[in-house]
């Protein structure tokens, strides 16, 4: 039988090195029903079966306020518990036994873990552990998570409270004005043993005057007398007590708290409190007044350049592989509707998912590496002011940086975000960051239409465009749809730390691998669908590819030189995809959206083909980088062409000379780019993160929305301004 | 050491000390306010503002916590004048 663990403490307690070194690798990442806290759970083996160790998210307190918090409080009430293992910051031990105070009136079995033990005697403290015992009620395991020691004698505390030993745990002692008012609130509370059955009616009572828990009452059929007396405690307590249930509450855990901390912990004398010393000397240099903002610049740099410019190799040896694998599948099956749904859908679509696994694993790894090392909370320290300005939070910043490298892992990188308004707004205008995808598009078209100089202007514009625009729907998202009360910016800045690698690895892993698995469903069904719109009907006409293989045996029986031969070959192939593709049902789609594109791709109704537009932004629904590769094949781009070297000049006289595209056009067309439907990836992590299809149609809606007005406001704005 | 009258978090200056008076905020804010320690009595110390002058930074109960002007302003001190 499976014994369940729960392990309960506050954010940087190092409850998940804890985990990691209990569980070892036999770990399991999923969601929370309902939610989109990630839920991680592991196993360790025990004499009677296994046991599993789920790792709640870190929490202050119970008063289930935060989505965290929420789950955290029904985890642990839930009858399914075995064991509760709080697990505290031995060095940080008052605010950490507030959420102690919590959980022991749950009266489940308890251990308590005393993390970082290291650390406490650095700061020349020592402990009572004896006495820590008595107090609570439970086992106290001294452990130093990092260097993995007490998670032995930690594992066989846990088994040794699921058998059964072990003392009740303690109590904390509210005072006689409120014990009285506690005990007349259990006796109402006992009217309906359905409810007293539900949990312990101490506790119940306890969030009662605290102000909660007001909806499980309303259920009850004794909530009358149960209300009148929470009215008539309050009644009695607060001007008598001089101060509110929640206040009165909180003084009495710090109470509990600070009594414990005045037995149990003495300050030695050589209390050097080195490592407070170490943390102040290196805020003294992080957070400085002048040197605090370069330092972050310089930090966002290396993490940046780590991030896209190293990780653009193994990009490239995944999309090479891709290449390979395409061209080999293309070349070697027989021609047909599956092969080019595998050539021309599935490869490049698993592709597309692939190539942003480097990406994701090195940004979430400096991510989480500099959550480790606590500095990134004197990030968001630092960008605060700034970030608070467009409704967003300090943690906002590194995320919409990292979108202008991808937006994919920048989607994900907000899970670092805590309230769950802010990490939504920050989600939506993520996608607003120009990425580096979107950077092929801007150099082949403004490459196309303007002179060097000003093509570099235009796509600096872009990127700026993108965070003003990311600034301005933050802003007006939190206006609207986002009007909740602001969660509190109650941060803790925790003591600098040296992270665990084999943390760190882990975390790596488990993101790129749920990628993979989740957001890679979304990206491959897309990408079929993609290909869908773009070869159908086409791809089924039997009497154009019997007409395609009819010209390609003609060609082979003229004799003609094996390079002309072969460049001759891909001019007839690229004639039939691009026969398919103008007649596609995207391609259809496309005459029928004309007129809603025409005001700002073909202002002066001057071109014929601007239908075709919408083909390749179709396409670089898929990714971005495809809208290129696509108006190569829609505008029929002769490999053979002479301007062909280097890179993409044939495509740009192609698009120079067929598109009809003006400058002005052109930019509206890099302006849409900027702006609409992110690419599959992101769209696929959109999903993933905020586990709802309304919130990812909204994304999608109103990027293309926002597109088109940007888009024509441009067409407008330059127009007025004599361009034609 | 003695206390003045109580004024708002947010006009003290890094380096001063104070006693927390009453938290005046509601809601939400109050009870996250309540649970990090800002407790009638609890000691604090302004350790800095940040580089462009909100959130500040503080020590409470022993640990390094920031918080918005907003939120700062919504807890009343009495400064300890040494």
């Amino acid at each position: 039988m499976t014994t369940t663990v729960a392990l309960a403490g506050n954010p940087n307690c190092g409850k998940t090195t804890i985990f990691n070194a209990l569980t070892g690798s036999r770990q399991h990442v999923g969601n929370w029903a309902g939610v989109t806290v990630e839920r991680r759970s592991g196993y360790f083996q025990g004499p009677r079966g296994p046991v599993e160790v789920v790792d709640l998210p870190g929490t202050y307190s119970l008063s289930a306020q935060s989505e965290d918090e929420r789950i955290a409080a029904g985890f642990v009430a839930d009858p399914s518990v075995a064991v509760i293992v709080n697990v505290l910051d031995a060095s940080n031990l008052e605010r950490n036994l507030y959420l102690t105070a919590q959980l022991l009136e749950l009266r489940r079995p308890m251990v308590f873990v005393l993390n970082m033990m290291d650390d406490a005697e650095k700061a020349g403290l020592v402990l009572d552990l004896p006495a820590l015992e008595r107090l609570l009620g439970g086992p106290v395991i001294p452990t130093v998570g990092n260097r993995e020691e007490g998670i032995q004698a930690l594992r066989q505390a846990i088994l040794r409270v699921a058998a059964g030993e072990g003392a009740r745990a303690g109590l904390v002692n509210y005072g006689p004005d409120l014990e009285g008012e506690l005990l007349k609130l259990e006796r109402e509370i006992g009217r309906d043993e359905e409810l007293a059955q539900s949990g312990p009616p101490r506790w119940l009572a306890l969030q009662l005057l605290e102000g909660r828990a007001g909806a499980v009452v309303e259920r009850s059929h004794a909530r009358k007398a149960i209300t009148a007396q929470v009215q008539a405690s309050l009644g009695f307590l607060e001007p008598h007590l001089g101060a509110d249930g929640p206040t009165l509450v909180a003084e009495r855990r710090y109470g509990f708290a600070h009594g414990l901390v005045e037995e149990v912990q003495q300050r030695s004398a050589r209390s050097r409190l080195e490592l407070t010393t170490l943390t102040a000397r290196l805020d003294g240099i992080l957070t400085h007044r002048w040197l605090g903002i370069p330092i972050f610049i310089g930090i966002m740099i290396a993490v940046y350049s780590l991030t896209f410019v190293a990780g653009k190799l193994p990009q490239e040896w995944i999309s090479a592989g891709f290449n390979l694998l395409q061209g080999w599948a293309g070349a070697h099956l027989p021609p047909g509707e599956l092969t080019s749904l595998l050539v021309d859908g599935i490869i490049p679509g698993v592709g597309a998912v692939v190539v942003f696994v480097p990406v994701i694993m090195l940004l979430m790894g400096c991510i989480a590496f500099l959550e480790d090392t606590g500095y990134m909370a004197r990030a968001a320290f630092i960008m605060d002011r700034l970030m608070h300005l467009m409704g967003l939070h300090g943690k906002s910043f590194i995320p919409l940086i990292m979108g202008t490298g991808c937006n994919v892992p920048a989607v994900q990188a907000t899970r670092t975000i805590e309230a769950r308004d802010d990490r939504f707004i920050t989600i939506l205008v993520a996608p607003l960051m120009s990425c580096s995808a979107r950077l092929q598009i801007y150099i082949v078209i403004a490459g196309a239409f303007f002179p060097p100089v000003q093509a570099a202007l235009a796509i600096l514009a872009m990127n700026f465009l993108g965070f003003a625009l990311a600034m301005i729907v933050g802003k007006l998202l939190r206006l609207s749809l986002f009007r909740g009360e602001n969660a509190p910016f109650v941060m803790e800045l925790p003591p600098y730390r040296l992270p665990v690698l084999k943390s760190t690895a882990i975390h790596m892993w488990e993101k790129g691998s749920v990628f993979l698995s989740r957001a890679g469903t979304t990206i491959l069904v897309g990408a079929t669908l993609v290909w869908f719109l773009s070869h159908y009907p086409g791809i089924a006409n039997r009497s154009w590819s019997d007409e395609l293989h009819r010209q390609e045996a003609a060609v082979r029986t003229l004799d003609l030189p094996a390079a002309e031969e072969a460049s001759r070959l891909e001019d007839l192939a690229l004639a039939h995809q691009s026969r398919v593709i103008n007649t596609s049902l995207a391609a259809s789609l496309g005459r029928k959206l004309q007129p809603a594109l025409a005001p700002i791709l073909d202002p002066d109704r001057t071109r014929d083909e601007a239908w075709k537009d919408s083909i390749a932004l179709t396409a670089g629904f898929v990714a971005k980088e495809i809208v290129v590769s696509t108006m190569a094949v829609i505008h029929q781009v002769q490999p053979g062409d002479p301007e062909d070297d280097p890179g993409s000049v044939g495509l740009k006289a192609a698009l120079r000379q067929r598109s009809g595209l003006s400058p002005l056009t052109a930019l509206a067309f890099m302006v849409f780019t900027l702006i609409y439907t992110p690419c599959l990836g992101t769209v696929g992590m959109i999903l993933k993160e905020t586990g709802s299809f309304l919130w990812t149609g909204f994304s999608l809606a109103y990027g293309l929305g926002l597109a088109w007005l940007m888009a024509w406001l441009t067409v407008l704005g330059g127009q007025a301004l004599g361009f034609a | 050491m003695s206390h003045d009258q109580p004024k708002p978090l947010s006009s003290l200056h890094p380096g001063d000390e104070a006693e927390v008076f009453q938290v005046l905020a509601q809601g939400r804010i109050r009870q996250r306010l309540l649970e990090m320690g800002f407790i009638r009595g609890a000691h604090l110390k302004v350790e800095k503002l940040a580089p462009l002058g909100d959130p500040m930074e503080l020590v409470i109960k022993g640990y390094h916590l920031s918080l918005r002007r907003e939120e700062s302003q919504c807890i009343l001190v009495s400064e300890e004048v040494g």
